[in-house]
């Protein structure tokens, strides 16, 4: 400790500016984490804020919403083995509507829901919508920045419906598209107006849905599995990576930020190696004089902890500064668990660079101190 | 008398392209209390060998080292950074100090390492710089230093854990000859003065006056002249 920190202070410039590289290479990847977490949410956040742990989907739908269709039947069955109160029926369905009387186009995604079910979110403004009621509907708030306000009658494109804004609801969103929420009397209108598929799982009481949304453990989600040999049984993160461009936005974010990671350690590991190479007489005399191998492994780590610890918490206060400044549309999202485990990671891949210094430091012998030794 | 250091019938070889090479050959040498031995030879005649073995830095092939009675052959591998900081004052060629340390911290950083009492430390230090006229420069950083007042940083360095030791390589080597003199007459003062056993292995002839015994390392052996 002793000698890391006096070197430090000796050394200033080599190694602030080292120190500056790490802050900056901390701060992209703390940025990117946060975009990554921001888009993820802004992608799914429906799916994401939905109580449930499973979704049963029908077969050959590739775990996407919109191309599954269930029967109600089948909602009734599965009650029955998961529980009424543990299962709910879920529309999706992804249109464009108009607000009635302007001539501009929105791209929205349907919900259709049981507003007294646990699928329903939170009215943020105005009233929320019932079962009994019609054409009534919950929009996003991001809606609101295209000039829709409540009381505001939106005109389907497709199936001529027009619904009426009763409420808003905050951060509801699918596939990137502010989500409008429907009862299930709305949701079985507008079904009807589009052709029903005849046997998806028979034609029952002629309700529809996309999927239902259950509350299981793993042994209920199994028995239903083996009851229902025409749906599938996705587990809530799969049926959101099954949203389209989900998994492609993620994975190149992804890729950004495991580089910068990789970027990072290889920085130090460079800067301390040759750092270390052009020590090492100086070690050799350390050893001479009697100073234990540890010891200076100790060191060498202590300066990485302090360098990658010190640039970190710069660039936490950095990006927490940014996210203050952003525009509220921008989706932007760092929870202090991401913050911490991303954190961890950054300090985990620095130690890491420093290991090939720490071989080298242990290799270095006490005898070069000495003039030009034999053997 | 007691011996503080004792190198008995020491024998180092090494392969060097096929062939053994001997570079000590049987050798023997004690150093009683107080005593300063001076080693001299030509160059490859094994004299770094002979110091880095006297030194622990290095395990003879055969043969035994004894400092303050306790012998460093045989010994873990860990042990031995542990007997050079308690048993031994390193003083290199050119001085060898640590650059991003002052002259203060160069001692207390021997204090640390062995664990001494900082109030103890502290005094020691006081007293060592004062001892070797450095007290107005003890914060100063090695670059900031002449020649000689680097070696005599080495110097009470080297003497800081009271070592029952002192050997210095070369210590004149970077400095004239009148800044030489005086460094060597430190090394022979302090092991006079403390009751250390102290070898010096030196080219300069002129500084020999000052030592009890000359030895010359000639075909692995020393011979005394």
């Amino acid at each position: 400790m002793y000698l890391a920190i006096r070197e430090m202070r000796f050394a200033k410039v080599r190694y602030s500016l080292i120190a500056v590289i790490m802050l900056l290479v901390a701060f992209l990847v703390l940025f990117v984490t946060g975009l990554a977490r921001g888009l993820a949410y802004d992608n799914a956040a429906s799916i994401q804020n939905m109580d449930a742990t499973h979704f049963m989907m029908e077969k050959d739908s590739n775990r996407r919403f919109t191309r599954s269709q269930l029967s109600g039947q089948v909602l009734v069955q599965a009650g029955s083995i998961a529980g009424l109160q543990n299962v709910q029926p879920l529309g999706v369905k992804m249109t464009t509507v108009t607000a009635e009387g302007t001539a501009g186009k929105l791209d929205v995604t349907l919900l259709g829901i049981r507003p007294e079910g646990w699928l329903m979110p939170k009215v943020t403004e105005g009233a929320a919508i019932t079962s009994n009621g019609t054409g009534q509907v919950l929009a996003d708030r991001k809606l609101k920045d295209s000039g829709i306000g409540l009381g505001t009658v939106l005109v389907d494109q497709a199936s001529g419906l027009k619904w009426t804004v009763s409420g808003f609801v905050s951060d509801e969103s699918f596939s990137h598209s502010p989500a409008v929420f429907l009862n299930e009397r709305d949701w079985q209108r507008l079904q009807l107006g589009a052709m029903a598929r005849p046997g998806a799982g028979g034609a029952g009481d002629g309700k529809t849905y996309n999927a239902i949304a259950v509350k299981a453990n793993k042994h209920q989600a199994e028995q239903l599995a083996a009851a229902f040999p025409d749906t599938e049984i996705v587990t809530k993160s799969d049926a959101v990576s099954a949203i389209p461009g989900y998994k492609e936005e993620q994975g190149s974010l992804w890729m950004m930020i495991i580089f910068l990671f990789i970027i990072s350690s290889f920085v130090l590991a460079v800067f301390f190696y040759v750092i270390t190479i052009q020590k090492s007489s100086q070690f050799g005399i350390l050893k001479a004089i009697g100073t234990r191998t540890a010891y200076l492994v100790r060191s060498v780590t202590l300066q990485v902890l302090l360098l990658s610890a010190g640039s970190l918490i710069v660039s936490v206060l950095l990006v927490q500064a940014i996210e203050a400044a952003l525009p509220g549309g921008m989706p932007f999202q760092l929870k202090s668990s991401t913050l911490a485990y991303t954190s961890g990671a950054f300090i985990a891949m620095s130690l890491a660079g420093s290991l090939l210094s720490v071989w080298k430091v242990t290799k270095i012998d006490a005898l070069d101190a000495i003039g030009r030794s034999a053997a | 008398m007691r011996h503080r250091l004792i190198l008995d019938n020491i024998t180092h070889t090494y392969e060097d392209g096929g062939t053994q090479r001997t570079v000590l050959d049987h050798l023997s040498l004690h150093v009683s209390e107080g005593e300063f031995v001076a080693v001299m030879g030509p160059s490859g005649s094994g004299k770094s060998t002979f110091l880095s073995i006297a030194g622990a830095l290095l395990e003879p092939t055969s043969g035994a080292v004894l400092l303050d009675g306790e012998s460093i052959t045989g010994k873990e591998k860990k042990a031995l950074p542990d007997m050079r900081l308690n048993k031994i004052g390193f003083i290199f060629q050119s001085a060898n100090l640590i650059p991003y340390l002052k002259v203060e911290e160069q001692l207390m950083l021997v204090a640390k390492l062995g664990d001494m009492n900082k109030a103890k430390a502290k005094e020691r230090i006081r007293e060592l710089l004062h001892k070797l006229g450095l007290n107005h420069r003890k914060n100063a950083y090695p670059d900031k230093l002449s020649g000689g007042e680097r070696q005599r940083v080495a110097i009470a360095r080297a003497l800081m854990n009271d070592p029952a030791v002192l050997l210095a390589d070369e210590p004149t080597a970077s400095l004239d000859a009148s800044r030489g003199m005086d460094v060597v007459r430190m090394i022979a003062e302090e092991a006079k003065g403390r009751g250390k056993s102290a070898i010096m292995v030196t080219h300069d002839e002129r500084v020999l006056p000052l030592c009890d015994r000359v030895f010359y390392l000639e075909n692995g052996c020393l011979v005394e002249k």
